[in-house]
């Protein structure tokens, strides 16, 4: 019995041809369990074009769903396409797939260039290919400058370009990135970020997971909520959103005296609720976000007294989830 | 036609060499690769401090036919006496007009001088000191009855492997230990350090450090996922992580073999300047150890895909064939179940090259523990012969393929078993790998 040559597994990428008229990335009831875990249950999807954040706490299946759409995983029922075709049986799709995985060990021995160089290679181009193609998504990245370094020596905000820049080196339809902001500083966060948005303006398919809410909605409107597994939301952030607003928020305010400050708010028509959980601190209750925060500096200033911050405790993935799932999170 | 095969073979190309390439500079960046190379070239040259020392040791000479005593205290060695016709135990008998030799004369003064034997009958030997030729009767002479005065009959009967030698009285019997025990040792030495040290320690030991982690140390650390998300099967990753394995273990084995092939080809005995003849002995050694290597290489990095603790399967596995290593040196070629491992086809290759290189090597471990046919009768009325030194070690340390088919048949087939247990454990391993889940 010869080794499998000629179909499932083989990479002869010259021969594999994306289906037509077909989501870049297609799930069919997905299903994957470890043991009695249910990973992900039953999740059905459709991505094609544009910016995507998939959004979930750690262990809602982000990663699970980026390992199976990546073949290193099987289903243990549903299908998985990728450009048309099954990625667990056939790697040839990864021609047209960019990865940047989430771990954060990577060859700290080799330079930037080195890195990508390689790595190029594996899709099949000459060295020569791979050098020009590896200068060339380095600049894309702004590293084109510290390329002879060795990645060791880099900020975990350059190694995260690095691995994006590595991503690109195929100049792919589709971009995995999987918590790429992850660890990373202000500057760091926003290079990467637009990044991303220029990968999309692009045309590109671009998948960005993160557990963070407002780093995704700087990135894309599009957005998938996975929790427990399974789809919980889908769709644009704004409508996202407009079911939040249905949800009551909180505003935590810092000043010297909370009960003068209550006399100046508690008109305000946004206003549901107050209550003084400390001395010093000023909880707000508002069913309309956004109004409330152009109306509040106003009032602030009316009252005369002296804020010394404004924090929204409410404002995480978290409480979202807790009111989405209807307070099961 | 042509076009065809350049896009198969460039597109082969870069992805192999590139994988092979990554994977030879990553062992070098390692400390652990140069531990254990380290540690292999002290042990081995450590081995080789005893190797020189006993070179330059010599071997005690033993007067084996007694002859050099002077029974009478005339001054005249024994063996002189008999020569020259004058009575040994006799004061009063001895050549008048002769100066006595020393006694030193009479030591190892009738060497052995076997020429290469043959199927069937051989009559060979040479009474160097005449002790046999001036005896009286003819009956004395000749001993064996083949109508031959003072030589020896070798009976070699190659298809039950046995030899029998006859031989008449006082015809080789006191052969130099020096020149035998020299020449036994060195190849002695050459084929245990060969056999027992590189093709099965240094075959397993690379292995077990270098090849286990191959594919589960990527695994671990999570960077396997960069190799994985290209259009490259699995199977093609793990075929060039070997390739990559045996650019660094090859190199090392054939280097460390053509030093110890210098060193001991100008310390070893011998009146040429080199010794050229064992050159094919290290290179058979050399190409047994880089077939184990890579048989073992790719199990083990089968046993780390299928594992995260793939090491105590390697370990294991090592144990079974440590005791096949000794299965196979010790039966020399009589056991059968040396065939159901690694090592066994591996000490047939090194078998197969001494038999091609050193041709007389059977004959000199045979004269060596006949040794002069000086020895004790036991209870069986059968004479147990005092073995000349390094003949023991010597007839150790060879074997025979036991496959029934010339040498250079032997070394081919043995090589092809190897191959073929190579692909069948890359088959495997691949296999594992492809339907393997990596988190």
């Amino acid at each position: 019995m010869m080794p499998d040559m000629t179909q499932h597994g083989k990479a002869e990428t010259q021969q594999w041809q994306p289906v037509a008229n077909t989501p870049v990335v297609m799930f069919d009831r997905v299903s994957k369990t470890y043991g009695r875990i249910n990973a992900l249950g039953g999740v059905s999807i459709g991505i094609s074009g544009g910016v995507t954040g998939i959004l979930g706490m750690n262990g809602a299946g982000k990663s699970t769903f980026f390992k199976l759409m990546m073949g290193k995983i099987k289903p243990s029922s549903g299908a998985i396409r990728l450009f048309g075709t099954d990625p667990w049986k056939n790697p040839a799709p990864y021609s047209r797939v960019g990865f940047v995985p989430e771990h954060e060990k990577m060859y700290d021995w080799m330079t930037a260039l080195d890195f990508i160089v390689t790595f190029a290679r594996l899709h099949g181009m000459t060295r020569d290919e791979a050098t020009k193609e590896a200068i060339r998504v380095l600049t894309f990245v702004s590293l084109d400058e510290v390329m002879h370094k060795r990645i060791g020596q880099f900020s975990k905000g350059m190694r995260q370009r690095v691995k994006i820049a590595h991503a690109l080196v195929n100049d792919p339809e589709l971009i995995i990135l999987d918590e790429p902001l992850q660890g990373c500083d202000p500057l760091a966060r926003t290079t990467i970020m637009n990044v991303i948005k220029e990968l999309g303006a692009m045309g590109r398919t671009v998948l960005v997971s993160s557990h963070i809410l407002h780093e995704i909605e700087r990135i894309t409107e599009q957005i998938v909520i996975l929790h427990r597994g399974r789809v919980l939301a889908l769709g644009n952030s704004h409508a996202i959103r407009e079911m939040l607003d249905q949800h009551p928020h909180k505003i935590l305010l810092n000043c010297n005296e909370p009960r003068e400050l209550a006399k100046a708010i508690v008109d305000l028509d946004e206003v549901t609720g107050l209550s003084f959980s400390d001395p010093t601190k000023l909880l707000i209750e508002t069913r309309h976000l956004g109004e409330m925060h152009k109306k509040l500096p106003k009032a602030i200033v009316e009252s005369g007294q002296i804020v010394t911050g404004i924090d929204n405790p409410d404002d995480d993935l978290q409480s979202i989830l807790l009111y989405l799932t209807g307070g099961s999170a | 036609m042509s076009s065809r095969m350049d896009t198969i073979w460039s597109k082969l190309d870069r992805k192999s060499t590139a994988i092979a390439e990554f994977t030879m500079r990553q062992y070098r960046t390692r400390i652990s690769t140069w531990v254990v190379m380290g540690a292999s070239v002290v042990a081995i040259f450590l081995m080789l401090l005893f190797y020189i020392d006993a070179m330059n040791t010599e071997i005690e000479a033993i007067d084996n036919d007694g002859d050099s005593f002077d029974s009478d205290g005339d001054g005249y060695p024994d063996g002189q006496e008999r020569l020259e016709g004058t009575n040994p135990n006799s004061a009063e008998s001895y050549p008048i007009g002769v100066e006595p030799d020393p006694p030193e004369k009479w030591i190892n003064e009738d060497d052995i001088d076997w020429e290469i034997l043959v199927d069937g009958e051989n009559y060979v030997g040479t009474d160097d000191d005449g002790d046999c030729l001036s005896q009286d009767t003819s009956s004395q002479r000749d001993g064996n009855d083949n109508d031959i005065d003072c030589d020896i009959v070798i009976t070699v009967d190659s298809l039950n492997g046995t030899i029998t030698i006859d031989s008449d009285s006082g015809v080789d019997e006191d052969p130099d230990e020096e020149k035998y025990g020299k020449e036994a040792g060195h190849r002695a030495f050459i084929l245990g350090i060969g056999k027992f040290g590189i093709v099965y320690l240094l075959g397993i030991f690379l292995p077990l450090f270098l090849a286990t982690g191959l594919i589960r140390e990527e695994m671990n650390e999570g960077t396997i996922h960069y190799m994985l998300a290209k259009p490259i099967a699995r199977g093609e990753v793990l075929l060039y992580r070997m390739l990559g394995y045996l650019g660094i273990t090859w190199p090392f084995i054939l280097g460390l073999c053509f030093v110890l092939s210098i060193i001991t080809g100008f310390f070893g005995p011998g009146d040429g300047f080199f010794r050229w003849s064992d050159l094919g002995v290290w290179m058979s050694i050399a190409w047994a150890a880089m077939m184990v290597s890579l048989v073992y290489g790719t199990i083990f990095c089968g046993f780390g895909i299928i594992w995260k603790n793939g090491v105590i399967l390697a370990i294991l596995f090592a144990a079974w064939e440590l005791g096949m290593t000794f299965v196979a040196i010790l039966s020399g070629g009589d056991s059968a179940i040396r065939y159901f491992s690694v090592i066994g086809w591996g000490m047939i290759i090194v078998d197969a090259g001494v038999a091609v290189c050193w041709p007389d090597n059977w004959q000199l471990i045979e004269l060596g523990l006949w040794g002069g046919g000086q020895g004790e009768t036991n209870w069986l009325g059968e004479t147990e012969y005092e073995a000349l030194p390094g003949a023991a070690p010597l007839s150790l340390f060879t074997g025979y393929s036991g496959l029934g088919v010339s040498e250079w048949i032997a070394f081919v087939i043995s090589t092809v078993v190897l191959l073929f247990q190579g692909i069948i454990s890359w088959f495997i391993g691949q296999a594992i790998f492809k339907g393997k889940e990596v988190q």
